[in-house]
């Protein structure tokens, strides 16, 4: 077999994507050898890179295929897989809009961060395809090793050791699970790692699935980090340079998302009941102690943190209606808390560069000083909220939708409600920023230096908060073209189509 | 029962005996080096139980990366960090030692309860006995090509981190960087703002 036949048979077309961005962070990684330190363009690289991705990913979509099995059934590149890897491509690219000027402050090396940065993208976009268990595992942890790097990168830093450990321990505990859970699978289908393969041989509900599939789910909900799985989460936010916690709540969160859609729906339908069941409680205990723990935070990240725990438990509970417009709620959220968190970081970010602090008493009077600033973090906070006109309410209010046609009203209830307690810790962010008089201002907007945005890295910084801010304001009301996209992800992936479809289809084998 | 039945389970439960107590030592043992050392038996044992599944190339490399590799680099980290420091008796340490033996011994029996009431699919065809590598090497260039490419990137990018975390970074003009958050320490606003 010459190699372009092999080419034809494994269909490597699928992978372009991903392949841009590994030949980004190689020729990122040999630019920074050969040009040494004093190098300016490698995030200029990485960003035309990581838009090449991205163009690679929209081509694939304005072309689909009859089949979308690459690489002998091991990855699946249909619609979804293809909507999760742009989320993931596109968060990784505000990422490194919103690094540069933060690490040349901190002092750091940016070559190897954004090596670094582009690896957890890529094993972040092979998760959101994986078919097959082998590669699930090899790409989970090509984008947890990452993460761990990631948040140790200020190692002079106390606090970013201890969140780098701290990430470390818990995260290979949860792999060990995760692991375990996956090996009684291979048991029970007598030594077959497709996750197609699989569905077909577990024909009958034994205790043995149930365990795997809370083995399965305890790994998963580490990367959403929905609660009880959620306690590194706080201190990792907090000792992370910002700009990786922008990724982790994002990137991160969405390859956890897809694992967890393509993983449960496809291998544990004959389970359904029960993951639903443990799915319910991780949503509720998210959105109850995200929300109310993140009411308590006096520092930004931290309250960020909590908050982006309760958000997740919004998106599981779109998960776990299991309907079409349940799924495609969730993808509609997912995309639109894209922009509104990383615009929110964004905002954070500078303020934190400006300033040297993230306590949210510091932000009091910001409104005086820079205005741009305030108008951009409160259009994002709001939005995170769901408050009317912005991108958030409906995201929001899709999911809601999607809930109670299907008939979840309790979920619904308790989401309403709890949106509710979040808007008020968004709102006295808002307020703290723009109401208080000129007297009642912080120390640190006092010291307010001149804005400008000429050093270094500063005008990414402004490009990323902008673009945010304009499409949090306008994806709401120009939601169209968005709807169109989550819509046609749902329908075109089989297995989705598969299980939300009540008469049982046999699945064809690859 | 055929001999080499009985010879497989005598070995078996030999070996499994190994594991359980030497695994049972690193757990209980106070000192860190004995404990590193019965790590180092551990992973033998399960090198050993490897090669009773006829996989000859995963019992050598078991034994190359586990017993040579990671557990002599444990024990380099040991002989380097090398204090001698007394651990304050924890609070309530009786109630959370009764609590952690309630869980352990709940989730095993879980456990072996599962395995004894699922019926397992077996294959019972054996790989004929020269080794298993060509089939090995198949897989990895059939259905496990994916993984098997990424695991490069993975490894590059390990292999990396492991620099960035172990080098000192020191620039002649600037002297020692700070590397540090730029966000500081929370005592250190409230110091600031008085």
């Amino acid at each position: 077999m010459n190699f372009l036949s092999a080419v034809a048979v494994l269909k490597t077309a699928t992978i372009v994507p991903e392949l841009i961005v590994i030949l980004t962070l190689v020729v990122v990684l040999i630019v920074d050898l050969v040009s040494g330190r004093s190098n300016r363009s490698l995030p200029t690289l990485t960003n035309l890179g990581l838009t090449a991705a991205l163009g690679a990913i929209v081509w694939q979509w304005l072309h689909p295929q009859t089949s979308t099995l690459a690489f002998l059934g091991t990855f699946d590149s249909d619609r979804l897989s293809l909507v999760f890897r742009g989320i993931i491509a596109f968060s990784a690219l505000l990422t490194s809009l919103i690094s540069e000027r933060y690490l040349l402050q901190a002092g750091v090396a940016l070559g190897e961060y954004l090596v670094i940065l582009l690896t957890a993208t890529v094993g972040g976009m092979f998760l959101a395809g994986a078919n097959e268990m082998v590669t699930i595992f090899v790409s989970l942890e090509t984008l947890s090793i990452a993460s761990y790097l990631l948040s140790g990168y200020t190692k002079r830093d106390p606090r970013s050791n201890e969140a780098a450990l701290k990430y470390l321990l818990i995260g290979a505990s949860s792999s060990a699970i995760f692991l375990y859970g996956m090996s009684l699978l291979y048991g029970l289908s007598a030594g077959e790692t497709n996750l197609l393969r699989i569905a077909a041989a577990i024909r009958h509900p034994e205790l043995a699935v149930v365990l795997a599939m809370v083995f399965i789910v305890a790994g998963i909900a580490f990367k959403l980090s929905a609660v009880p799985f959620h306690q590194w989460t706080p201190d990792v936010y907090e000792g992370s340079p910002t700009p990786v916690v922008a990724f982790l709540s994002v990137g991160s969160k969405a390859a956890g998302f897809a694992l967890a859609v393509r993983f449960l729906v496809t291998v544990f339908h004959t389970i359904e009941p029960e993951w639903h069941y443990v799915f319910v409680i991780l949503t509720i205990l998210s959105m109850v102690l995200g929300n109310v723990v993140a009411i308590a935070q006096t520092s930004m990240k931290r309250m960020l943190a909590y908050s982006s725990i309760g958000q997740a438990g919004f998106v599981m509970l779109a998960m776990i209606v299991d309907t079409e417009a349940g799924y495609a709620s969730m993808i509609f959220y997912l995309l639109v808390y894209l922009f509104m968190n990383m615009g929110a970081f964004a905002c954070v970010i500078l303020f934190a560069l400006r300033t040297g602090t993230d306590q949210i008493s510091a932000y009091s009077g910001l409104y005086q000083k820079d205005p741009l600033l305030t108008l951009c973090l409160s259009i994002c906070l709001l939005s995170l909220g769901g408050i009317p006109p912005l991108a958030g309410f409906f995201g929001k209010l899709y999911i809601f939708w999607a809930g109670w046609q299907a008939g979840a009203y309790g979920l619904v209830i308790l989401g309403l409600v709890m949106s509710v307690v979040s808007i008020y810790y968004y709102i006295r962010v808002v307020k703290q920023m723009v109401v208080k008089e000129p007297q009642e201002m912080s120390e640190a907007v006092m010291r307010y230096p001149q804005i400008s945005w000429v050093e270094p890295g500063m005008r990414p910084l402004q490009v990323a908060m902008v673009s945010t801010l304009v499409i949090t304001s306008i994806a709401g009301i120009a939601a169209n073209p968005l709807f169109g996209i989550v819509n046609d992800a749902v329908t075109g992936s089989r297995f989705l189509q598969a299980s939300v479809s009540p008469p049982v289809i046999v699945q064809s084998l690859p | 029962m055929k001999l080499s039945q009985g010879v497989e389970l005598v070995s078996l439960l030999v070996l499994t005996a190994m594991v359980v107590a030497a695994a049972m030592g690193v757990v209980l043992s106070p000192s860190i080096v004995y404990a590193a050392f019965l790590l180092g038996l551990v992973f033998l044992g399960i090198a050993g139980m490897y090669l009773l599944l006829n996989a000859d190339f995963v019992a050598a490399a078991q034994v190359l990366i586990y017993v040579g590799a990671v557990n002599v680099l444990i024990l380099f980290a040991i002989m380097l960090v090398n204090r001698r420091k007394v651990y304050r008796e924890v609070k309530l340490g009786a109630v959370r030692q009764l609590v952690a033996i309630a869980v352990c011994v709940s989730l095993f029996a879980l456990l072996l309860y599962t395995n004894l009431n699922t019926v397992w699919l077996l294959t019972p065809e054996v790989t004929a006995l020269p080794s298993g590598i060509v089939t090995l090497g198949q897989h990895f260039f059939n259905e496990y090509l994916l993984p098997f490419e990424l695991a490069s990137v993975l490894l590059l990018v390990a292999l990396i981190g492991a620099i960035i975390l172990a080098r000192r970074e020191f620039v002649p003009d600037r002297g020692e960087e700070n590397l540090e958050l730029v966000e500081r320490p929370k005592e250190l606003v409230a110091v600031k703002e008085e």
